[in-house]
């Protein structure tokens, strides 16, 4: 047994795209390019980036929701990316997702009953009576009243619609859930709350997590280890604290200026990258992030650079990044 | 079960449009009143007291003469059972529906040549058709044909439009693609010489009718339903709900298809109306379905070749008038109460 839940080793996820009166292949989306990650049991993951950047469709990868291209998704000790359907039914209890918009992840033609009774009927758990109960006991721990049984989603703000889309990933007992942006579309004074529910129902259902958000402030919050994405690669990876504290890739650095501080006296030096994220149908060549780099230098417009351990940074090899030039950061 | 408090909006939102509430219950009330037309509308009579005992002819076994003391085996003439029983002191009697003729009978008088113009006396209200047949029973037993035409032919483009429709978006691809082409074929090949190549052949029944029409009109259903497929198949909820590990029977059947019928029921009363036009239309051109069925086509087809027989054109011109402007406006009120403007809330 690794010590590790979840390993998602060289994940790639390329959509075809089709052309002309034969659907012709003429090309792919790059948006997952050989990502590689590790979570252990019991750990949250960050996983950011910008929108367009691929995080979500390595969420959705690793549920198969989207059909990896190659590379492994190790989920306790089986490769579950090529595992048959029946059996990946079994896994499937054991991984759940938190939708980032509550406003488009519950059936509005289904009562919360009935959507928080769905996952036990797709897998068959128990008699009518028990999952009645099971659904009253999911929305006290959720902190929604009990009459929402009978409501429908349209009748809750987004709020407590997260708070029912949680419910029912947390329904069988999943040991990973992944959350895509689950507060990204919420008020700033719900995220709060949001975000120390899902703390409180880690430890007590010692649930890992994967957290995709765009947003770094939150991301700090919660996760042990963070994982920064760029164009369909992970460009830093580091523990959570290390990664605000030394920066070692520029995109992170200039993400993490982004951060606003509230503070009115203190004036952070923004770093503002000129330009948009490039195509993914057309990555660039070499280092992807060379068309916005600050630091770039011409071995970057070549050579693509590996995510390596920084060897000089003080955490010991847990801090890896994917720059030609990070090293210069390292103290 | 709780109904959707959206539903409730959209059947209030409903009967808020008074033009199309007050069809709804015309309509309906004629369809109610069509399925129970034995009772209004019928050679039959409704009750029979004869020698203290009662009888209720209207459904049932065909009821002799000689039950009634006449001199006949075949099925009572309950026309001429009332008369007599005025005449005779007995004590028996007989209730006749309003309208106590039958859609087949030809009710034929000597000297005189049909058509018979409307006649309180006669109780043909609205007169008789060229063969004497009463024209106020055809139409009622006609209407009842049509809506039950355009009824079965509305489940049949359904099914079949809906299970093609969404096997196309949520298979997507070559098989969608392979359909699509499929389809435009389809759609080109001219319906009406199909229908009169084959109802020269062999006469038409009623389910071959409806099998023949759906066999055309399916289609525009089916780019509906793809539409939406693909449509709703990219929402996250559907997403989730793969996410958890529902079948592809579940989600389509739990999740897509009820999100899909919002829209898929305002076409529905188009598509009856549409059904009552087709099968009039064939039936004027005689090759609808086969005589005597009563029928709306036939009658229009009669007056219009007897037009000094005012009470004939006269009677199905506003039967047709009155049915397809009350399916209309049903209709109408019904795109316009599941109009998505008016629900969609954006938080």
């Amino acid at each position: 047994m690794s010590e590790f839940l979840l390993t998602v080793n060289d994940l790639k996820i390329h959509f075809p795209i089709f052309r002309g009166l034969f659907l012709r292949k003429t090309g792919s989306v790059y948006a997952v390019d050989g990502v590689t990650f590790a979570i252990r049991p019991g750990e949250t993951l960050g996983l950011v980036g910008e929108s367009g950047c691929g995080k979500t469709t390595v969420g959705r990868g690793i549920l198969r929701l989207y059909r990896p291209t190659s590379g492994q998704v190790v989920f306790k000790n089986r490769d579950i990316s090529i595992l048959p359907r029946k059996e990946f039914r079994q896994v499937r209890r054991n991984l759940q997702m938190i939708f980032q918009d509550p406003f488009e992840s519950l059936n509005s033609r289904h009562t919360v009953g009935n959507i928080l009774e769905e996952p036990f009927l797709i897998h068959r758990i128990g008699s009518a009576r028990e999952r009645r109960e099971r659904v009253r006991e999911l929305l006290a721990r959720v902190g929604i009243q009990q009459q929402a049984v009978e409501q429908f989603p349209h009748e809750f703000s987004g709020g407590q619609r997260q708070r029912i889309g949680i419910a029912r990933a947390i329904a069988l007992n999943p040991e990973l859930v992944v959350c895509d942006e689950p507060v990204s579309a919420l008020d700033v004074s719900i995220q709060s709350q949001i975000l120390n529910l899902l703390l409180e129902l880690q430890q007590e259902m010692n649930l890992t997590y994967l957290f995709i958000a765009h947003d770094l402030a939150v991301v700090k919050h919660l996760s042990d280890h963070t994982a920064v994405m760029y164009l369909g690669k992970i460009v830093e990876y580091a523990d959570a604290d290390a990664l605000y504290e030394r920066p070692l890739h520029p995109y992170t650095r200039a993400l993490i200026s982004a951060i606003p501080i509230p503070d009115p006296m203190t004036r952070g030096k923004r770093i503002i990258l000129s330009g948009e994220i490039p195509s993914p149908i057309h990555p660039p060549p070499g280092c992807r992030f060379h068309t916005r780099c600050p630091i770039a230098i011409e071995r970057c417009y070549h050579e693509e650079p590996m995510l390596e351990a920084m060897t000089g940074a003080k955490d010991q090899g847990g801090h890896l990044a994917a720059c030609h030039r990070a090293g210069e950061y390292t103290d | 079960m709780p109904i959707n408090p959206l539903t409730l909006k959209k059947i209030r939102r409903f009967s808020s449009i008074k033009r199309g509430f007050y069809s709804f219950l015309i309509l309906s009330s004629m369809i109610l009143i069509s399925f129970f037309a034995e009772i209004l509308v019928s050679n039959r009579a409704i009750v029979v007291n004869f020698n203290g005992k009662f009888y209720f002819p209207t459904y049932g076994q065909i009821i002799t003469g000689k039950t009634f003391g006449l001199d006949y085996e075949y099925e009572t003439n309950y026309r001429e059972l009332a008369r007599e029983f005025k005449q005779g002191k007995g004590g028996n009697w007989v209730l006749l529906p309003p309208v106590p003729y039958n859609p087949y009978e030809n009710d034929l008088r000597d000297n005189e040549y049909p058509p018979f113009p409307p006649s309180l006396k006669d109780r043909h209200y609205l007169g008789t058709d060229t063969v004497g047949r009463d024209i106020l029973s055809r139409l009622v037993y006609g209407f009842r044909i049509a809506i039950l035409f355009s009824l079965g032919l509305l489940a049949a483009n359904y099914t079949i439009g809906i299970s093609i429709g969404c096997a196309m978006g949520f298979v997507g691809g070559k098989f969608d693609l392979f359909f699509q082409r499929i389809i435009e074929i389809w759609s080109n090949v001219p319906f009406l010489y199909v229908v009169i190549i084959i109802s020269s052949i062999v006469v038409p029944s009623f389910m071959m009718l409806i099998l023949i029409m759906a066999f055309f009109e399916w289609i525009g259903m089916t780019w509906i339903m793809r539409t939406m497929t693909y449509k709703e198949k990219a929402r996250e909820y559907v997403l989730a709900a793969r996410a958890m590990g529902a079948s592809d029977f579940r989600i389509i059947f739990r999740h897509i298809i009820p999100n899909a019928v919002s829209v898929i029921v305002t076409f529905a009363p188009f598509s009856v109306s549409g059904g009552i036009v087709a099968l009039t239309s064939l039936d004027y051109l005689g090759f609808g379905l086969p005589p005597p069925t009563p029928s709306w086509g036939e009658l229009l087809q009669q007056g219009w070749a007897n037009m000094d027989a005012y009470w004939i054109v006269g009677s199905v011109i506003f039967a047709m008038t009155l049915t397809l402007i009350t399916v209309t406006f049903i209709g109408e009120a019904v795109r316009e109460a599941f109009d998505p403007r008016f629900h969609t809330t954006y938080e």
